[in-house]
């Protein structure tokens, strides 16, 4: 009898254990409950202050807690924002910006035309801001006639003035902090301008709630959360579950799954920049890379003989769309090449020009060689915790080895790969790189200056270089986009990058619950994209 | 065990610390691969920003300068500053303690208890029904992948049931009206991890457990035990168990001291805040100073476990102490 009335105890214990437990569950509907939407992302916060941040979700909080002079509207063309309006002289060296009346700051200071002439030369002097401060090369003086306007002066015309979108900071916070000190000063209490202010920050989350003295036309959601996701799969089954109204970066069997749920609009949108084969041209002496993939025409032949489609469907599932040149086919920027440049999948084309350029299989091994008798194998590095890039180089060599092209895998880690680049000790390597809007970020990438950095193929032209410069100093788009344009062709032709799949990315928002929003550009994504129009324009399904 | 004893232990422990430190540091830094290019392989910014950057974390010095820095340093009680996160590392390693002594050490407790309570039954029950059903638990949950087992939960207690919710530690951006609250919703969002956690833990500890006793149990003192006519539980807690015990121990122990090194895959899953996937980051990232600080903590744990557990050992075992 004592034991079995001990052993209910226990019971009862546990069963009021689980109903607790659960009970907690049901949300208690508070009167006013703020509208608030929350957006699951696989990428975390590393820092909350704008010179020293460069993660993708930071980016998307900077610009709802700051503002910029000008910032991109949802046809990406430049929009009023701190400043109303912008002229500039003749020469096109002096630009001047008028600002917004009585903008304030959110812990209630005014804003001036101080403030931006600081941040300005906050990050010109201090080279801190790695997402932003390349938009203000070229800029030699920067002028405050009166409160609310500001003139920049720059050397050469800057064709990519009206791009600036560098987040204005406050003075009255900033000019306080040593300069030793600022990339490492956390900014705890972020204090902008923009349409929403920081509210708080968990383990996983940051928050930020809407800016009621906001000059601008006032947004219908109070509150965005920000949480990350350490596993894509669990930020679906959230989604699914209502945890979150939103998601981003998810994988496509994520997306097929959410497909099915009609309460949730998924899609996979265009995002900015590629996936390439680097090839290594380095003409030095000092490169170890094969010197068979200094020829032109064999570098040719290995874009001819991969089946991009392929990859995109297998590799990528069908996330993407087969790359082709350096800018995104959404881009104005975007140069497609003619009927007679493409190098479309085609292993006899492959097989013709390898054969007409002296390769031949003289021992039948199904390897070709040159002249000399040196067979054209080649190493292809891939990054071997990105399964996407990984496969993708599994599918080249086996598609290569149809034109006789003998390509042997190899997988390391991002940094060593980095560190083959830059010595040059590599044949070809596979990676990304994430562009801009503008073309001179990504165009930037292949310039002579930038060996031994960022130009990862060693590719010199010169003519490159010299419509570098020009384009960067071109104010008419039209003009601009002919340069940029006979850039790409450049590149196209001599092949130092093959540029395999433009990516996408997978998103999802809770149809059932939010409406207003859609995807920028038309065939791109719903967050990542640069704009805040969703943001702004998100409301809640009545 | 004497004073002399314990001190000369301890001088041993912080030796060992030293070493390990010592290698640490070089080990990270022979990985391929320069911290500082591969966050900034980033088209927007400028060589001299890179440069910049690079003196600021000292990476330009000279590596001895570097080391012999690290260790003055280290004795001023400095860890460094974050590449990735650029805050001081003891700040980002002090957020990610408590939620992992929270979670892995819960789960310890329970496995230590249900696992010992496991073992020592199936032990006592040998050959039964019982043992053969508590030994499959056993084996079964030992060998079942946690990230598996933890999606299996997830789909079962928060698609299906909806009981829990499916990871974080807080329900994020919530304003909790009490403290009452925030426990509440801290304990729904516990359940999972702590449950996958200690599930995969049980086994391990059941199975020793199961075993050592087994072997206590046919030892000729135990028949004498019976011979002698002792009641079965007396021989069990006095002669069997104590004796059992020293295995469980040693193990008990090395588990305690990994606590703090995290549960990589239970805390990915749950996406929980914790020093496993911090470390784990850390590395992707080459974030030196931040796997230093880590690594430092998970040494000191590691090796205080052992030396407590070789204390233990002598009141427990008079052998030991003689």
């Amino acid at each position: 009898m004592k034991m079995s009335s001990k052993k209910f105890m226990m019971y009862v214990v546990i069963l009021a254990l689980i109903v607790a437990l659960a009970g907690c569950g049901t949300r208690q509907q508070a009167p006013a409950e703020p509208v608030s939407f929350t957006l699951g992302s696989s990428t975390s916060f590393d820092t909350l202050n704008p010179l020293s941040s460069y993660m993708q979700v930071t980016y998307e909080f900077f610009m709802l807690i700051y503002d910029s002079l000008v910032i991109y509207d949802e046809n990406y063309e430049p929009a009023p924002n701190l400043a109303t309006e912008w002229s500039h002289s003749d020469d096109n060296l002096t630009w001047t910006f008028k600002l917004q009346k009585g903008v304030k700051w959110h812990d209630g200071e005014p804003f001036t035309s101080e403030d931006v002439k600081f941040t300005y030369e906050l990050m010109m002097n201090s080279g801190l801001g790695y997402m932003y401060s390349s938009y203000l090369t070229g800029i030699t003086d920067i002028q405050t006639p009166d409160e609310l306007t500001v003139v920049i002066i720059t050397e050469e015309p800057k064709a990519n003035i009206l791009m600036n979108t560098t987040p204005i900071l406050p003075k009255h916070i900033w000019a306080d902090i040593a300069e030793e000190e600022l990339e490492t000063w956390p900014n705890e209490m972020p204090v902008g301008t923009g349409p929403y202010k920081y509210d708080s920050q968990g383990p996983n989350f940051v928050k930020v709630v809407k800016n009621p003295d906001y000059f601008g036309t006032k947004p219908a959601v109070d509150e965005y959360i920000f949480v990350d996701y350490e596993n894509v799969d669990s930020m679906a089954q959230a989604l699914i579950l209502g945890e979150i109204d939103g998601a981003t970066n998810l994988n496509t069997a994520q997306m097929k799954q959410l497909e099915k749920d009609t309460n949730v609009d998924v899609i996979s949108g265009e995002e900015l920049g590629f996936m390439q084969v680097g090839v290594n041209c380095w003409t030095d002496e000092a490169s170890a890379g094969n010197p068979l993939l200094l020829d032109k025409n064999i570098r040719q032949a290995i874009e001819l003989g991969i089946n991009k489609q392929r990859i995109v469907d297998i590799a990528y599932n069908g996330q993407g769309t087969v790359g082709t040149t350096m800018i995104n086919p959404g881009n104005f920027y975007h140069y497609a090449p003619t009927a007679a440049e493409l190098r479309d999948y085609n292993v006899e084309a492959a097989k013709a020009l390898l054969e007409a350029s002296g390769y031949q299989d003289t021992d039948g091994d199904g390897v070709r060689e040159s002249a000399d008798g040196s067979p054209l194998r080649f190493d292809l590095i891939t990054i071997g915790d990105n399964l996407e890039e990984v496969k993708s180089g599994q599918l080249i060599a086996s598609d290569l080895a149809e034109a006789g092209i003998k390509i042997n895998n190899v997988n390391m880690d991002s940094g060593a790969l980095y560190d083959n680049i830059i010595a040059g000790t590599y044949d070809m390597f596979i990676w990304g790189w994430g562009a801009d809007l503008d073309p001179t970020v990504i165009m930037g990438v292949l310039t002579t200056d930038q060996i031994g950095g960022n130009n990862e193929p060693f590719f010199s032209n010169a003519r490159y270089d010299e419509l570098f410069l020009m384009q960067q100093a071109e104010l008419d788009p039209q003009k601009r986009q002919q340069m940029v344009f006979e850039m790409q062709q450049i590149v196209y032709d001599e092949a130092p990058y093959i540029i395999i799949i433009y990516s996408n990315n997978v998103q999802a928002i809770r149809s059932d619950r939010w409406t207003g929003y859609r995807q920028i550009p038309d065939t791109g994504t719903f967050f990542y994209n640069l704009t805040i129009y969703n943001y702004m324009n998100m409301k809640p399904v009545k | 065990m004497s004073k002399r004893i314990i001190a000369k232990k301890l001088m041993y422990a912080l030796i060992t610390i030293l070493i390990v430190l010592i290698f640490n540091y070089l080990l990270f830094r022979v990985l391929p691969g320069d911290p500082l290019a591969m966050m900034m392989r980033n088209p927007r910014a400028t060589p001299d920003q890179i440069e910049a950057v690079r003196r600021l974390y000292g990476l330009d010095q000279a590596w001895y300068v570097q080391f012999f820095t690290y260790f003055k340093h280290l004795l001023e009680g400095n860890l460094g500053i974050s590449f990735v996160y650029k805050a001081p590392v003891a700040k980002v390693v002090a957020s990610k303690i408590l939620p992992t002594i929270l979670m892995v050490g819960l789960a310890e407790i329970i496995a230590i208890l249900v696992g010992i309570l496991i073992g020592v039954v199936a032990a006592w029950k040998r050959g039964t029904k019982l043992d053969v059903w508590t030994l499959g638990f056993s084996l079964v949950t030992y060998s079942v992948p946690t990230f598996w087992l933890g999606m299996i939960l997830v789909v079962l207690f928060c698609v299906q049931l909806r009981l829990f919710p499916t990871s974080g530690m807080l329900t994020p951006g919530k304003n909790f009206i009490s403290t009452a609250a925030l426990i509440g919703d801290l304990a729904r969002h516990l359940v999972l991890p702590v449950l996958t956690m200690s599930l995969v833990l049980i086994g391990e500890y059941a199975l020793t457990m199961r075993n050592t006793l087994i072997d206590v149990l046919s030892e000729d003192y135990i028949i004498t035990a019976r011979a002698k006519g002792f009641r079965e539980r007396y021989i069990l807690l006095k002669h069997a168990l104590p004796n059992a015990m020293l295995p469980m121990i040693t193990i008990i122990a090395i588990n305690i001291g990994f606590v703090v090194a995290g549960a990589i895959q239970v805390e990915t899953i749950f996406s929980w805040p914790g020093l496993g996937r911090l470390m784990y980051e850390a590395l992707g990232a080459r974030d030196y100073p931040l796997l230093q600080g880590v690594f430092l903590l998970v040494t000191i744990s590691v090796v205080l476990a052992n030396v407590l557990a070789d204390i233990s050992y002598a009141y427990i075992d008079p052998r030991v102490k003689n």
